[in-house]
Formats: C-alpha cells, sequence, structure tokens
C-alpha cells in the first residue's frame, strides 16, 4: 500500500495537474513525473506520450492480471512467433485436407517414413485445424481487443489534453532539438512563423510566446484501425464455423442432366461442358511438335433452377423456375443470392444415359418394336408390340458377390445390366426372364447369351438389340463443380479493407509535432514524430529558413535512437 | 523481329546496364581515396552519374516488361522466368523511390547486385511465352503479383539497408563472443549469396557444354499395381540419382560416369533427385568460388568490405531500413495476402486454403509484424532490428523460391529448376 500512496502524492505535476497513477509524463505540460526521471537528461520515453495505461495498475487483481498478460506487446510477439512458428511445422508435409480420400494414418508413414509417422503422431498433418493452432489465434485475437483497449484510451486522452506551453524539460528532451537566441518581440516571432507551418500543413495553436504546430494526428489511430480490421477478420473467420453459415460440396454434373443440390431448393443443370486446348499455333516455337497439351478453356454452361414444389416427394416431379443461368469458368463462378458454383473439375468419359432397343424374334429376325430405356430411370414395364416387359432388378455397376449372385458393385453406371420378365404370345405363361446388357462391351464381358440360355432353356426366342448409334443416347462429359455458401465473407472483406485503411494511415503519413516557447529571448524548439525523423527534421530546416534561421539537418538530432 | 525477340533484347540490356552501374556504384564509393580529389565532390559526382545510368537500365528492363506483355498477350509474371525477372524490376523500382528520398549513393552498390542477381536466377528458367492455363486468366493475375513483388522488393531493399548496417556497424576486430557470433553471421549471409552465384555459375556453365544425363524410374499409377515410367533430364552433371532410378544415359564428368548417391525413398518422384542434385552442386560450387574470393581477400569477405561503408551513418542506415520496410509492409499486405485472397475466393472457391504459398505469405507477413512490433513498442533498433531485416528478406526469399523447390502444392505451375 505504501508504494502507492507515495506514488499517489508524485502523480500531481507542479503546473497543478493531477495525474493517475502510472504516468510517465504530465498529462497537461509535459514535465517528467519521477524524481529520477526529473534529473536525467536522457531523451524522454515518449510512447503513449507518457500516459498512464490501465495494465500498468499497481496492486492488480486477478482480472487486472489476464488484461496485463493481453496486454503486454512482449507476450503478443511470442504468440505471433508460435503462430509463425507453427504453422512453418505444417509445411513441411502436405496437409490431410490436401487428399480427397486418404486414410491419415497410413498414408504418412508410407509415404514419409518415420519422418512421416512422428508427423501424423504430433498432429502436424492437420496442423491448422489443431485446437492449439486455433488457440493461438483466438489469443492473438484477443490481445488485439485489450493491447488496443488498452493504448488507445490514453493515447487519445494525451493527444486532447494538451496544454501548449510545455515545460522545458519535456523540449529539451525530445529527440529533435534546436534551440537560439531571438531580439524581436517574443510574441511577433510566434505569429511571424506561423504561416510556414500552416503552409506545411500544420494546426498551429498559439499560447502568447508558446506555439504547437501539429499534423496527421489520424496516423496515430492507423495501428488500431488494423488492429479492429483484424479483429473483425478473425471474427468471421471463426463464425465460419458455425452451422448454416458455410456450405461446401463438390458435386459431378453429367451434360444436360438436371440434379439437386443436397440441402438447398437449387437445382442446376449442366447444359454443356467445353473444354478447348491451345492449338499448335498458340503455342511458342519451342513446344512445337513436342506433343505438349496445354488447356485453355475449361466452361460449363450451366442453368441454376429453384424448385418451388414437389421437392422432396419422389413420386412426383419437382416444380422448376429457371433463376439463373452462367458460363461457368475457372475464373468466373455462377453467382446467386450467395450460392456459387465453380468450375472444379471435369470427366470427358462419356456416360450412357439411354437406349432405344429394339425386340427381335430371334428366329426371323422379326423387329416386334422399339421402346427407350433411361438409364437411371426405367419404368417398370414396357410395352412392345403385344409383348410385356417387366423389369424385374436393376444393377447399375453389374457384378458378382463372393455368392456368385448378381449384385450392383457401385452406383455409378459403370456397367448397366436390366433383368426383365418377357410376357406375351408363344411364351410360358409365367414368362421369361431376360438380362439386358445396354452396352456392347459388357454384353460380351458378363457372356449376355450365355445366361439368357440358362435362365430360358428352350424359350430363348427373343432378344433386344440396339440397331445403330442413333438409339443410344450419351452424356459426353461430367463436370464437377464445387458449390458453396459462404455467409461470412462480407465480414471477411470488411476486416480486410478496415486492416488495409489502417495500416495506410500508419504508415504513409506520420504524425508530426513542434512545440516552440521562447523564454525571455531563449527559443526552444522541439518535435516529435511517432516514425520518419529524417523527414520532420527536414521539414523543420524549410520552415527555419523562411523565417531566416539557417540550420544543419543533422544538427537538429538530438541523439538516441528513438523511433 | 517479332515484339517478344525486341522485349528478349531489352532484357538483355537492362541486364548489362545495370552490371555497368554496380561498376559505378563501385567506382563512387570507392574512388572517394583516389587521389587528387574531394571525396565528397566525388561522390556526389559519380553517385549521380551511377543512379542516371541505373534508371536508364531499369527504363530498359521496363521496356522488356512492357513489350513482352503485349507480345505474349498477358502480363509477363505467369512462369518462374518472367516472375523473378520482374521482381528484379521491382527490386530497381523500390531502390529507386528509397534513393530519391534518402540519396545514399551507397545504397545502390548493394541494391544493384540484388536485382542483377535475381535477374540472372530468372534467366536460368525456360524463357519462352506460352499462353495462360485457365487457373490464370484472370484480372488478378497482374494486381496480385505485381503488389506482391512491389512489397517484397522493398524488403529487399530493407535487407540491402540492414546488411549495410551490419557491415558498418559489427565489430569487426573484436574477439568478444558476441562481436564474433555477428561475424559468423554476416559471413554466412554473404555465404549463401555466394552459393546463389555458385547455383547460377554452374547451371550456365552446363548449359554451355551442353551436358545432359536421362535417367527414368518405374512410378506406381495405382492399387493395382499398375506403372509408368518417368523420365528426367539431368542438366547438372548427377551426384545424386533419384530413388530407385535406371540410368538412361549418362554423360561422364571428370571421370565419373555413375552417379555417386541415390536420393533417400522419403523423396517421392523423380524430380525430387533432380533437385536435390541441384542444391548439393549450387552448395558445393558457392563453397569453392567462396573459397577462391577467401584466398584472394586472404580475411573474411566482412572485414573486406566493412571499410567501404566508413563515413556512413549508420543512424540514417537503421532509418532507411525501417522506413523501407514501413513502406513495403502494406503493399505486401495488400499484394500478397488480400488480392491473393480475393483472388483464391474467385478461382478456387475459398479464400484461404493453408497452400504452402500461401501460408509462406502469411510466414512473411507475421514475420515483419513482428519486426515492426519489436521495434515500435520494444525499442529493438540498430544491430537487432537490422539481423532482422537480413532474416526477414531471407524467408522472403525462401516463400518465393524454397516453397516451389521443397514444397510445391497449387502454385507449382510456377515451375522450378
Amino acid at each position: 500500500m505504501i508504494p502507492e500512496i507515495l506514488s499517489f502524492q508524485n502523480t500531481k505535476c507542479e503546473c497543478g495537474h493531477q495525474n493517475p497513477v502510472g504516468t510517465v509524463l504530465c498529462e497537461a505540460c509535459g514535465k517528467p513525473i519521477s524524481k529520477e526521471d526529473q534529473e536525467s537528461d536522457k531523451l524522454l520515453e515518449m510512447r503513449y506520450d507518457g500516459m498512464a495505461r490501465r495494465s500498468q495498475r499497481s496492486a492488480p487483481n486477478i482480472i487486472d492480471r489476464v488484461w496485463n498478460f493481453f496486454s503486454s506487446v512482449k507476450i503478443a510477439v511470442y504468440m505471433i512467433i508460435f503462430t509463425l512458428v507453427g504453422s512453418m511445422l505444417g509445411t513441411i508435409f502436405p496437409q490431410e485436407s490436401t487428399f480427397l480420400n486418404i486414410d491419415a494414418a497410413t498414408y504418412y508413414p508410407e509415404t514419409y517414413g518415420t519422418a512421416g509417422s512422428i508427423y501424423y503422431k504430433l498432429g502436424l498433418s492437420h496442423t491448422y485445424e489443431s485446437w492449439w493452432f486455433v488457440l493461438l489465434l483466438v489469443m492473438i485475437g484477443a490481445s488485439l481487443v485489450i493491447c488496443s483497449l488498452d493504448r488507445v484510451l490514453p493515447l487519445y486522452k494525451a493527444l486532447s489534453k494538451r496544454k501548449i506551453r510545455k515545460h522545458l524539460q519535456f523540449l529539451t528532451r525530445q529527440k529533435v532539438v534546436y534551440q537560439t537566441r531571438v531580439n524581436d518581440d517574443e510574441g511577433i516571432w510566434i505569429n511571424n512563423i506561423v504561416p510556414a507551418l500552416k503552409k506545411k500543413g500544420y494546426r498551429v495553436h498559439t499560447d502568447g510566446s508558446a506555439l504547437l504546430a501539429e499534423k496527421y494526428r489520424f496516423s496515430r489511430w492507423g495501428p488500431y484501425i488494423l488492429h479492429i480490421g483484424l479483429i473483425i477478420f478473425l471474427l468471421a473467420v471463426l463464425a465460419r464455423g458455425l452451422p448454416g453459415l458455410n456450405m461446401d460440396q463438390h458435386l459431378a454434373f453429367p451434360e444436360g442432366e438436371i440434379k439437386p443440390i443436397p440441402n438447398t431448393s437449387y437445382f442446376l443443370k449442366n447444359e454443356k461442358f467445353t473444354v478447348e486446348y491451345y492449338t499448335e499455333d498458340d503455342l511458342p516455337e519451342e513446344f512445337k511438335g513436342k506433343g505438349k497439351i496445354l488447356p485453355k478453356l475449361f466452361r460449363t454452361q450451366a442453368t441454376l433452377y429453384e424448385c418451388t414444389a414437389d421437392c422432396k416427394d419422389p413420386s412426383k416431379e419437382p416444380k422448376l423456375v429457371e433463376v439463373d443461368s452462367h458460363p461457368i469458368e475457372v475464373n468466373d463462378p455462377l453467382n446467386y443470392k450467395g450460392l456459387k458454383a465453380y468450375q472444379f473439375d471435369y470427366d470427358t468419359n462419356p456416360i450412357l444415359r439411354s437406349v432405344t432397343p429394339a425386340l427381335i424374334e430371334k428366329k426371323t429376325g422379326k423387329n416386334i418394336g422399339e421402346f427407350k430405356l433411361d438409364i437411371r430411370n426405367p419404368e417398370r414395364s414396357y410395352q412392345v408390340g403385344e409383348y410385356t416387359l417387366n423389369l424385374v432388378e436393376k444393377y447399375m455397376d453389374f457384378g458378382m458377390n463372393d455368392l456368385g449372385e448378381p449384385v450392383s458393385i457401385s452406383p455409378n453406371p459403370n456397367a448397366p445390366s436390366f433383368l426383365f420378365l418377357i410376357k406375351g404370345p408363344n411364351l410360358p405363361v409365367q414368362g421369361v426372364q431376360y438380362f439386358y446388357f445396354p452396352k456392347q462391351i459388357d454384353k460380351q464381358r458378363f457372356q449376355q447369351d450365355i445366361i439368357n440360355e440358362k435362365l430360358a432353356g428352350t424359350n430363348n426366342l427373343f432378344e433386344l438389340d440396339v440397331q445403330g448409334m442413333n438409339n443410344v443416347d450419351f452424356s459426353m462429359s461430367t463436370s464437377y463443380l464445387n458449390i458453396r455458401v459462404d455467409k461470412v465473407m462480407p465480414f471477411v472483406w470488411l476486416g480486410s479493407a478496415i486492416g488495409m485503411l489502417g495500416l495506410v494511415f500508419g504508415f504513409y503519413w506520420q504524425h508530426r509535432r513542434i512545440w516552440i516557447r521562447i523564454d525571455e529571448g531563449a527559443l526552444t524548439l522541439a518535435a516529435h514524430t511517432n516514425k520518419n525523423w529524417f523527414g520532420i527534421r527536414k521539414e523543420i530546416t524549410v520552415i527555419l529558413q523562411k523565417v531566416n534561421i539557417e540550420v544543419d539537418e543533422k544538427s537538429l538530432d538530438n541523439g538516441g535512437n528513438q523511433v | 523481329m517479332t515484339l517478344l525477340d525486341f522485349s528478349s533484347m531489352f532484357f538483355t540490356i537492362a541486364f548489362l546496364v545495370y552490371g555497368v552501374a554496380f561498376i559505378l556504384y563501385g567506382v563512387a564509393v570507392m574512388g572517394r581515396v583516389w587521389r587528387n580529389r574531394d571525396p565528397d565532390q566525388h561522390m556526389k559526382k559519380w553517385g549521380k552519374v551511377s543512379f542516371l545510368v541505373s534508371t536508364l537500365g531499369l527504363v530498359a528492363h521496363l521496356i522488356y516488361f512492357f513489350t513482352r506483355w503485349s507480345g505474349a498477350g498477358h502480363i509477363p509474371v505467369s512462369n518462374m522466368f518472367e516472375f523473378m525477372s520482374t521482381l528484379s524490376m521491382m527490386i530497381m523500382i523500390a531502390f529507386t523511390v528509397i534513393f530519391i528520398i534518402y540519396r545514399k549513393t551507397l545504397l545502390g552498390l548493394f541494391a544493384v547486385p540484388i536485382a542483377i542477381i535475381i535477374m540472372a536466377y530468372a534467366a536460368v528458367f525456360p524463357q519462352e511465352a506460352q499462353p495462360l492455363i485457365p487457373s490464370l486468366q484472370s484480372w488478378w493475375l497482374q494486381v496480385h503479383v505485381t503488389m506482391a513483388a512491389l512489397g517484397e522488393s522493398f524488403f529487399a531493399i530493407g535487407f540491402a539497408g540492414g546488411f549495410m548496417y551490419l557491415l558498418r556497424t559489427v565489430d569487426f576486430n573484436s574477439k568478444n563472443k558476441s562481436d564474433r557470433r555477428q561475424q559468423r553471421g554476416v559471413e554466412f549471409t554473404l555465404l549463401s549469396i555466394v552459393v546463389v552465384i555458385g547455383f547460377i555459375a554452374s547451371v550456365y556453365a552446363f548449359r554451355v557444354g551442353g551436358y545432359e544425363s536421362v535417367f527414368t524410374q518405374e512410378q506406381a499409377v495405382n492399387a493395382q499395381g499398375d506403372k509408368t515410367i518417368a523420365r528426367v533430364e539431368y542438366n547438372l552433371p548427377p551426384i545424386v540419382a533419384p530413388y530407385q532410378s535406371e540410368v538412361e544415359s549418362f554423360q561422364s564428368f571428370l571421370g565419373i560416369d555413375k552417379p555417386l548417391f541415390e536420393a533417400p525413398s522419403w523423396m517421392v518422384g523423380i524430380n525430387a533427385g533432380r533437385k536435390l542434385n541441384t542444391i548439393i552442386w549450387s552448395v558445393l560450387a558457392g563453397l569453392i568460388l567462396y573459397a577462391l574470393i577467401r584466398l584472394i581477400l586472404r580475411k573474411p569477405l566482412g572485414r573486406a568490405i566493412h571499410p567501404l561503408l566508413k563515413g556512413l551513418d549508420a543512424d540514417d542506415l537503421d532509418e532507411i531500413t525501417y522506413r523501407t520496410i514501413a513502406i513495403g509492409f502494406p503493399i505486401f499486405t495488400l499484394g500478397a495476402l488480400i488480392f491473393a485472397m480475393m483472388w483464391a475466393q474467385i478461382a478456387w472457391g475459398r479464400f484461404w486454403g493453408w497452400d504452402p504459398k500461401e501460408v509462406w505469405a502469411l510466414i512473411t507477413w507475421l514475420f515483419y509484424s513482428v519486426y515492426l512490433h519489436l521495434r515500435l513498442s520494444r525499442g529493438w533498433q540498430g544491430k537487432k532490428s537490422a539481423w532482422l531485416a537480413v532474416l526477414g528478406f531471407m524467408i522472403v526469399m525462401f516463400t518465393l523460391v524454397g516453397v516451389n523447390l521443397v514444397i510445391a502444392g497449387l502454385h507449382s505451375y510456377a515451375g522450378t529448376n
């Protein structure tokens, strides 16, 4: 308690101003507060203009301690360094997130040996999602808030509560000092220098034989504006983790198909996918004739629909309304009310969409009739002439399981196959089973004819045959689009913009102050800036020239190494 | 003559003019002690001449840049050659800006060679102008890459200033422990520069000699065990062969007719072996070059350069270094982070994806923000601050070159050697 009382007594300055505990320089006249400092002739500590900060309270409680921790620049620097080193570690091997499907536990040891195994076990294979990394970012955020509050309020007070006539010691212990004798009347001399200062953009305040000129004070707020921007940015990034604010899915869109976008009421149709390559003429001489292929364009002509009714009911066709249409290219996504579709990947392997086979009587070769078979959405039964074909089973990717039973090994239409029950004249009442492979290659690979002979025996009288390529409908390519919703993006950009503004204010302008006082003909000029001392010395030289005082720039330097 | 040939010609002209400017800066600085002259007058006169010449070089460089832009139909920053030549041009722009503010002739003696080295490094890479792949076809290519390069160029000048500060202030005669450490630090920095020169020199030497050896390596394509044969050409004699590779052709060098080592198994891919080989060659060539210079000078390089900076005001250097970084920091933030995020958002659908290049840009930014905090709030000035400026530029160069060489990732189309 005693030091507190003592310091309390000591904070009252001789100019009569009562300063808060922790003040270094009197808020009003700038005289150093501590006795020790008064006797020194070193340069003054001008940080925050010598104001007391909350973090400098004596006898701190728990909240004060937390505050002090986060308000320390030293701690902030450590946190930045830890983040920096953590980020470095994360780039040693590729992160898990760069792969679509891997088993990280086996991938890292297999690919990178022991080092990979250690890397995985330390959790560095997902550095940027790890708890400690996120914690560091949160702590930096806390530090940004508290550091700024701790300093910006005292600084604001210091810059607004000012006496024009500063204590002599405050002036002589600045980094830029000039002293001389003047013979004119003090008031007149002061008035004479005012136009020169104003011409350089200073705002000038006079008080008899004392003067304060100041410009670009807003530059002092630069770092705090930057910090506000960073806080908004960090909050926006953290908010992305909240449900509903962020959607990210990769979907395949075969050409010509309308597909629903899961978890939304939208449907998207890939009208046409185009990939173009540079021709030989476009390539430089050195590449010609080397078979080098360079893509020029990936484009999905897309149409976006919004579903208005019957969206979830599988038995009904959803009612769609076209809402947007856009040629999606790599640097040009579709954007509809925050839903974005990006060109991500493509596949030019054609996919069978439908076939129109004919029912043929084998013995005579007679064409009984044709029907259109939609590969993905076949109908339950087809009527062809006098014959009925009931669909018993469909396999999108035909294969056999361990028991030798036919199964679909994937939902992708790689090897589609259909089992029909044919009924009609000349056939048994219960019908005849018939396996149909629309793709010629599958027909041979899975031996369609042999299967059907076994199934039907002597009743194997019919076959399905696609007569010519015009009866086959392919989707020529598939475009993979990345569908995203990112509702926090405006805040990310807002934070970036504010931060950038702060950087520009803080770094491209400098807060400059010049004080002058004349005591019985002895003129003392002092100046302070937060950066670019070179610039302020030069400026003062020019200003002094206007009142016929020649000084060497360098002689204004009062020594020391203060920024 | 096509526009692209015209452009290449100006690239060479710029390079040669920079070389002359470098010599002139040398004359301006070292000629101070020549007989029959007033040192200040000499410095003033030759400083003007040198600045005029280096500015002429920059003009030629700008002609190269814009004619190539017009000839290729896109801004020349799309591959490693184009990027590095643009970076060296930006360094000269940053130097010119800082020179106009501070008028320190000596800065030219350090800044111009940085631009020359980076330009020579650019010329190591294939120089054809090739059309843009879809992901680069964007207006953002222009603003992102140029702004990032300009910010980094100010850091390069900050490096020059910081390093000059160290060369000026480190006590090269002291046996004191901390001074010894600083001497070693200065020497290491110089050695690193010599290694880069060694790399460039060995690439050119073997290119002139037309050296080539070829290796093949079987690579698994899928889990079913299907394999393809990858092929790699070495343009430097193979000290290290790719892991489990076969020699397709081998041109013997100094009687060595097979590779001495094989790359370790964790170096995946056939190019990893080639890159390792390049690194070994650079270090070897650099060390030999360094040894030769030491033999000629008969003292550490730092101590030999130290007297050149005599009479230079250390505080001014400190101020220039800080100011340069302070000018570069917002530009870097805008170009390398904010514009990068905006472009990534449009091209890839996410503004940030922890791609190695992105992470290293962030590391650079964090590093310089540490520099600024330490300087502004904790009073780190003089040597400490100068060391950070030197280290910072090494991080910048790792981001630009090292990441492509060692880590790759999404920016790998920038090409590496």
